[in-house]
């Protein structure tokens, strides 16, 4: 019989911590990765050997940065274990943490992500399996036609997807860890340089470096370590999924996210009408529209005109990407699923500042990964 | 003059206009480009799987003018996606346009002209291109 989140012991996030998102610098990965681990170890009030094992999200960085990292805090010989998912890299690290602490095999355990830009092969390209042109179509293309087919579906104009970048460039604004940090306008958005149809470079993410940390607790890891409880935050759903054979081949990105957040919502019992804070991968404005859709935070064709209602700001009725999102808070890959997990926490226990959604109860995350691989996590505070 | 070579002749033929090499499972999915290791959406492998020429024909579903571009292909370029009357989604480049097309569009497969190969044998490969005329139907 197979048991998902909500058969098994409560899993909370009680600590969080980041090194601020950044354009590419001499910072070794090590500072990067300490500086998160110790603000997560702070926030959460505990000390390193509590921590029984690490989960190192990374896409970039050469073989096992773990350990070499993790043994300046200590080498209490705690199990590390790396993971890899593509830019759901640290998505997939925070879902198997949480696994590991609801099983009841561990009470404290270390989900982290940690990068810095370098080449990237896809192995995609390499399967020995030719292509006509793949080469061509380099992600922002890919989604670049998306937003073309979009456009044409729902209607939208090449502006009105641009103000999703509009929006989250505000938000990354008041983000002391976002790699952008300054608000834009339509026409400076608009204004910038071409990428790939209809997306200029401020509708693109930033793909930095970075780190973000977050550690998980059972509740007698709680106890034992005297976590102050109305600070936790419960993880209620955890789903990871890949693509499957879909009727509609060109809709795989939304698809795939229609049934992981699907499957989500039924694990916890709520729908998207109970969220209150929602962290999307925006790695490109027209995302955020699609995903919206896709995990009925609106009906299908109707999230621009969601959008421009402010529906989605910080203080409309469900805040989208509050963090700035991938196009503005940055994307270093590893750290990403990760710094979500982070911002929801934030919003939940009311600790998230200017960006602070009012009342925030109920958070989801969502990640998708070349692949297609797509992750969603849904968290609760207490009460 | 030598006759042209095609640049990927595992992927489309000679014809006019050219086929696609894809490929069929014994449950009835169609594919492109054929492969062997196995069928996506049954896991069929071996015999269940046949090679299958695909009509270089059918609509556009999307497409981009990309502006810039890391790797050896010059900027811009127009690359469009495919639906092909026998069913598979192809993606590749488009030519006989330098802007996007509206979705729907009817398109039809082409061999141009690119680089000589090193002993100077010219070679053609594989682009869509808007349907015209006779094409159109
Ligand atoms: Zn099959």
């Amino acid at each position: 019989m197979s048991r998902t989140l909500k058969d098994m012991r409560p899993v909370h996030v009680i600590g969080i911590g980041w090194h601020r998102y950044q354009f590419a610098s001499e910072t070794p990965y090590v500072e990067l990765g300490l500086t998160a681990v110790r603000a997560a170890l702070a926030d959460a009030g505990i000390p390193w050997p509590a921590v029984q094992t690490a989960y190192v999200a990374k896409a970039l960085l050469p073989m096992a940065p773990g350990r070499a990292m993790l043994r300046h805090l200590g080498a209490t010989g705690l199990e590390i274990l790396h993971v890899e998912d593509a830019s759901a890299s640290g998505s997939a690290a925070f879902r198997h943490a949480c696994l590991e602490v609801a099983s009841g095999a561990s009470d404290v355990v270390l989900a982290m992500g940690v990068d810095k830009p370098a080449r990237v092969a896809l192995a995609e390209r390499s399967t020995g399996i030719p292509s006509l042109a793949d080469d061509a179509i380099a992600p922002f293309t890919h989604f670049a036609m998306l937003a073309d087919q979009y456009a044409h579906r729902a209607g939208a104009t090449v502006e009105d997807i641009a103000l999703v970048a509009v929006k989250n460039h505000r938000n990354g604004s008041l983000n002391p860890n976002a790699q952008h940090q300054k608000a834009r306008t339509l026409a400076e958005i608009m204004g910038g340089k071409a990428i790939s149809g209809a997306f200029t470079s401020l509708q693109c993410t930033p793909v930095g470096e970075g780190a973000a940390a977050v550690i998980l607790a059972s509740d007698d890891g709680i106890r034992a370590l005297g976590v102050d409880p109305a600070r936790a935050i419960q993880v209620v759903a955890s789903v990871g999924r890949s693509q499957r054979v879909y009727e509609d081949a060109t809709r795989f990105d939304a698809l795939l996210t229609s049934e992981t957040a699907g499957l989500a919502f039924a694990q916890s019992g709520l729908t998207a009408a109970d969220l209150d804070v929602v962290e999307l991968h925006d790695a490109f404005t027209v995302e955020e529209l699609e995903y919206v859709e896709a995990m009925s935070l609106c009906a299908e064709g109707d999230a621009v005109r969601q959008l421009k209602a402010g529906a989605f700001d910080i203080g409309g009725r469900c805040a989208v990407n509050p963090s700035g999102g991938l196009i503005a808070m940055g994307h270093p890959i590893g750290p990403t699923g990760i710094g979500q997990i982070g911002e929801i926490v934030l919003q939940l226990r009311g600790e998230a500042g200017a960006r602070q959604q009012p009342g925030a109860r109920t958070g989801l995350a969502h990640m998708v990964g070349i692949g297609a691989v797509c992750y969603v996590h849904i968290l609760q505070r207490p009460g | 003059m030598a006759e042209p070579r095609l640049l990927m002749p595992q992927l489309y033929d000679g014809g006019s206009p050219p086929a696609l090499q894809g490929g069929v499972c014994d449950c009835g999915h169609v594919f492109f480009p054929l492969q062997a290791y196995g069928c996506e959406r049954c896991g069929g492998h071996g015999t269940r799987l046949r090679p299958k020429r695909l009509a270089a024909r059918g609509r556009l579903v999307a497409s981009a003018v990309v502006h810039l571009h890391a790797g050896e292909r010059p900027a811009p370029f127009v690359v469009g996606a495919i639906a092909l009357d026998d069913g598979p989604v192809v993606r590749t480049l488009l030519t006989g346009t330098d802007v996007s097309l509206p979705p729907g569009c009817r398109m039809v497969g082409t061999l141009v002209p690119v680089t000589p190969a090193q002993d100077g044998t010219p070679r053609v490969d594989f682009r869509f291109a808007p349907a015209m005329g006779s094409d159109l139907s």
